[in-house]
């Protein structure tokens, strides 16, 4: 069996999330804020399923990737506060001038509203700055909202706050 | 700079070249090995030295590791025992 | 993550006075106050500091109010304890001097023998089925690994899923506390089975003789040590040893780190190096692909962290402890390419390169074994409802082969139900099977069903056999120990 690409890397292409079904479709992109579950493998985990308030993501097994309902999602980040793996990001790409993204943060600080952060892509490169617009904990997983330049939506996956 | 050894079994301090030296020396049984060199016999009870020993032994010899544990014996006591309760004598 | 550190207290080091908290172990408190050097070996006189911090190798021993081999990373550190540096293996002083241990003689119906997720599910699951439950455990406190694992656990919310590891063992403490059923010995450890049906179980003041009906044996795993020159200095540590440093104790455990292994292990302890602080330089992978799964392999990346595919460690350096690491990439055969050498400045070198099950309870009792590369090494031969060759000992957790937390939890409930079925009689016996019936559907035909652990699902599924030919088995080999 062929090794999927994201094994040797760490990383996943935009093009396997589409293969897998689990990237939004561009017009649902342009709407507004979305789920964007990175979650290649069949990992035995549904904990999104149950905590989502608008029940927009269904798993017929424990195994299976998720399945997002784009319509009914509203981008409001449960998902990314529960997922276990951190795999879970919500992406804003509405907006004229900026992109917005969520993404979870288990680091010391924890971002406040108004700093400036360093905006990090899956490959752990600094891509620029961004500003945190929103912050909120659940079990120790903050979810941070950050304002980050237009075009780099689908770029951004963490933030760091530098000391 | 102190010199360079790969240790196998942190308790009696058994090196791979101990381990290489036994072998030369005639060695082909792992129990044998373990007995010669007393790895196993510290007060780890062989918990991170046995099966190190037992892949460069294997390899060494050119033989599967499940062949070489195949006579490999677990007996009590598994943890280390201090000596106070051997002052009357284990009973079981 | 916070802390909540205990009172400040005071010991003494070779003389010196050291400041502590109530809680610590006493190597962790050396290593918090800057000693890398716990003890010197007894052959070749190497320096040796922490490497397992779970009680199961032998560097942290040291002389502690005059008793030597005291292992230091199971002895809580007290008000006025004087610690000494151990030259070698010393020989205990005479017995008689060090006074006499108690017998005390224990019956139960079921003997838990570890208090990991196995251990605390079996004695959960037994408990709420009417048995009488001790558990031993070696630690200080019960939970096992659980204790120190801070990420959140995979799975459903009836498994726990969404929940971080300390936070799982903190429910099952909760349950088992306010369950009358149960007893506890934390700091003892069973040292052997006996004719009879008796188990020895070295305590913290007392041996102890048990007489169980049933023994559920969930003792874990250990980790895999690796050969590389200098592979004894302190500064190389097993991963699941740096997690108690860091996550238990909340100790930072060095400044800059190489892991090596990038199996979930692996992969999972850079990123909690991260979070404490500490700069990872490399994940180092001796094979062409990730060994762990992709989310915790992300995790890691877009912080930074390479993982370096094709390479090995070949060598650390250092006069006292770590001070840098040697990497070298390897070919298809995995031989070193001559010249691809790198150098890292590290204080700290995390080893994670797979555990092995820690079977030989099962071995000692003269259970089958088998051999399974699949499970980490020899296990146990056990029939679906986890019951070895020796009548009424069962095998869960990583005992039973290599797998993780959330189906140790499950192999314990199975394990449990097992024995309930066997010492009950009547419709609570029947449910008891029913039940154990239910979960291991659930864990072959749902659980084990994922690609990402198809490993141990072959490797398990080889070493089970149906209680027919499990009679077949015990009649070739006759085991000289049982229980009930």
């Amino acid at each position: 069996m062929e090794v999927p690409p994201y094994r040797r890397t760490g990383i996943v292409e935009l093009g396997e999330l589409a293969r897998l079904g689990l990237l939004p479709p561009e017009r649902r992109l342009r709407r507004g804020p979305v789920a964007v579950l990175e979650c290649p493998e069949m990992i035995p985990c549904n904990i999104c399923v149950p905590y989502c308030p608008t029940k927009s993501i269904r798993m017929e097994r424990l195994i299976d990737l998720p399945a997002v309902d784009w319509e009914t999602c509203t981008g409001c980040g449960m998902c990314v506060a529960v997922c276990p793996g951190l795999a879970a990001f919500v992406v804003d790409l509405s907006k004229e001038d900026y992109d917005y993204v969520t993404v979870p943060h288990e680091f010391l600080p924890v971002p406040r509203v108004g700093d400036e952060v360093v905006l990090l892509s899956r490959r752990g490169e600094r891509v620029g700055r961004g500003t945190v617009i929103r912050v909120w904990e659940r079990n120790r997983t903050h979810v941070v909202t950050v304002r980050v330049p237009k075009g780099l939506g689908m770029e951004v996956r963490a933030v760091w706050v530098e000391r | 700079m102190r010199r360079e050894v790969t240790v196998v079994c942190r308790c009696n301090d058994v090196t791979r070249e101990d381990i290489l030296k036994a072998i030369e020396m005639g060695i082909d049984d792992f129990e044998l090995l373990r007995k010669y060199l007393r790895l196993g016999f510290g007060p780890c009870q062989g918990r991170s030295c046995v099966m190190i020993a037992a892949r460069i032994f294997a390899r060494a010899k050119g033989k599967s590791v499940e062949e070489v544990l195949s006579n490999y014996r677990v007996r009590p006591p598994i943890v280390p025992v201090p000596a106070k309760y051997f002052a009357r004598g284990l009973k079981p | 993550m916070t802390f909540r550190r205990g009172r400040r207290l005071t010991f003494t080091f070779e003389g010196s006075p050291l400041e502590a908290y109530e809680g610590e172990t006493v190597a962790v408190a050396l290593y918090a106050a800057g000693v890398s050097v716990l003890s010197w070996s007894s052959g070749l006189g190497r320096p040796r500091g922490l490497f397992c911090m779970i009680g199961k190798c032998s560097s942290c021993f040291m002389v502690v109010n005059g008793v030597p081999n005291v292992k230091t990373c199971r002895e809580p550190v007290r008000e006025g304890l004087a610690v000494e540096r151990q030259r070698g293996w010393v020989p205990p002083a005479d017995a008689a001097e060090l006074g006499e241990v108690e017998t005390r003689e224990l019956e139960t119906d079921l003997l838990v023998v570890g208090g990991g997720p196995a251990g605390l599910s079996a004695a959960l699951e037994a408990a709420q089925q009417g048995l009488d439950v001790l558990v031993v455990d070696e630690h200080l406190r019960l939970g096992g690994q659980l204790l120190k694992q801070t990420h959140k656990f995979f799975g459903s919310v009836e498994l726990f899923g969404g929940l971080r590891g300390f936070q799982i063992a903190g429910e099952y403490l909760k349950k088992l506390e306010s369950n009358g059923r149960v007893r506890v010995l934390t700091q003892s450890a069973v040292y052997g089975a006996f004719r009879g049906g008796l188990v020895g179980v070295v305590g913290r003041d007392a041996h102890y003789v048990v007489k169980p009906r049933a023994v559920v044996g969930t003792p874990g795993a250990s980790e895999r040590y690796l050969d590389f020159a200098n592979n004894d200095l302190p500064g190389v540590v097993g991963a699941g040893g740096v997690q108690t440093v860091m996550n238990e104790l909340g100790v930072k455990p060095g400044e800059r780190a190489l892991v090596v292994g990038s199996g979930n292990v692996g992969l999972i302890i850079s990123y909690q190096l991260l979070q404490a602080g500490v700069a990872v330089e490399a994940v180092v992978e001796i094979l062409p692909e990730v060994g762990g799964w992709f989310v915790h392999a992300a995790k890691v990346r877009r912080y930074g962290i390479p993982i370096l595919l094709r390479h090995t460690l070949k060598a650390v350096y250092g006069t006292e402890k770590v001070e840098e690491a040697e990497v070298v990439e390897v070919d298809e055969g995995f031989n070193p390419v001559p010249g691809s050498e790198k150098r890292f400045k590290v204080d700290l070198v995390l080893l994670a390169v797979g555990l092995e099950p820690d079977a030989r309870l099962f071995a000692q009792c003269g259970a089958v074994m088998r051999w399974s590369p699949d499970l980490g090494g020899l296990v146990p031969l056990r029939t679906p409802g986890l019951e070895t060759s020796v009548r009424n000992l069962y095998v869960a957790g990583d005992a039973s082969g290599i797998e993780e937390a959330t189906t140790a939890i499950i192999e314990g409930r199975v394990a449990a139900l097992s024995a309930v079925s066997k010492l009950t009689e009547g419709s609570r016996a029947g449910r008891a099977a029913e039940e154990a019936e239910r979960l291991n559907r659930f864990l072959w035909e749902e659980y084990r069903a994922s690609p990402l652990l198809a490993r141990a699902r072959r490797g398990k599924q080889s070493v089970t056999v149906s209680e027919e030919e499990m009679e077949k088995v015990r009649a070739l080999s006759p085991p000289p120990v049982s229980f009930g």
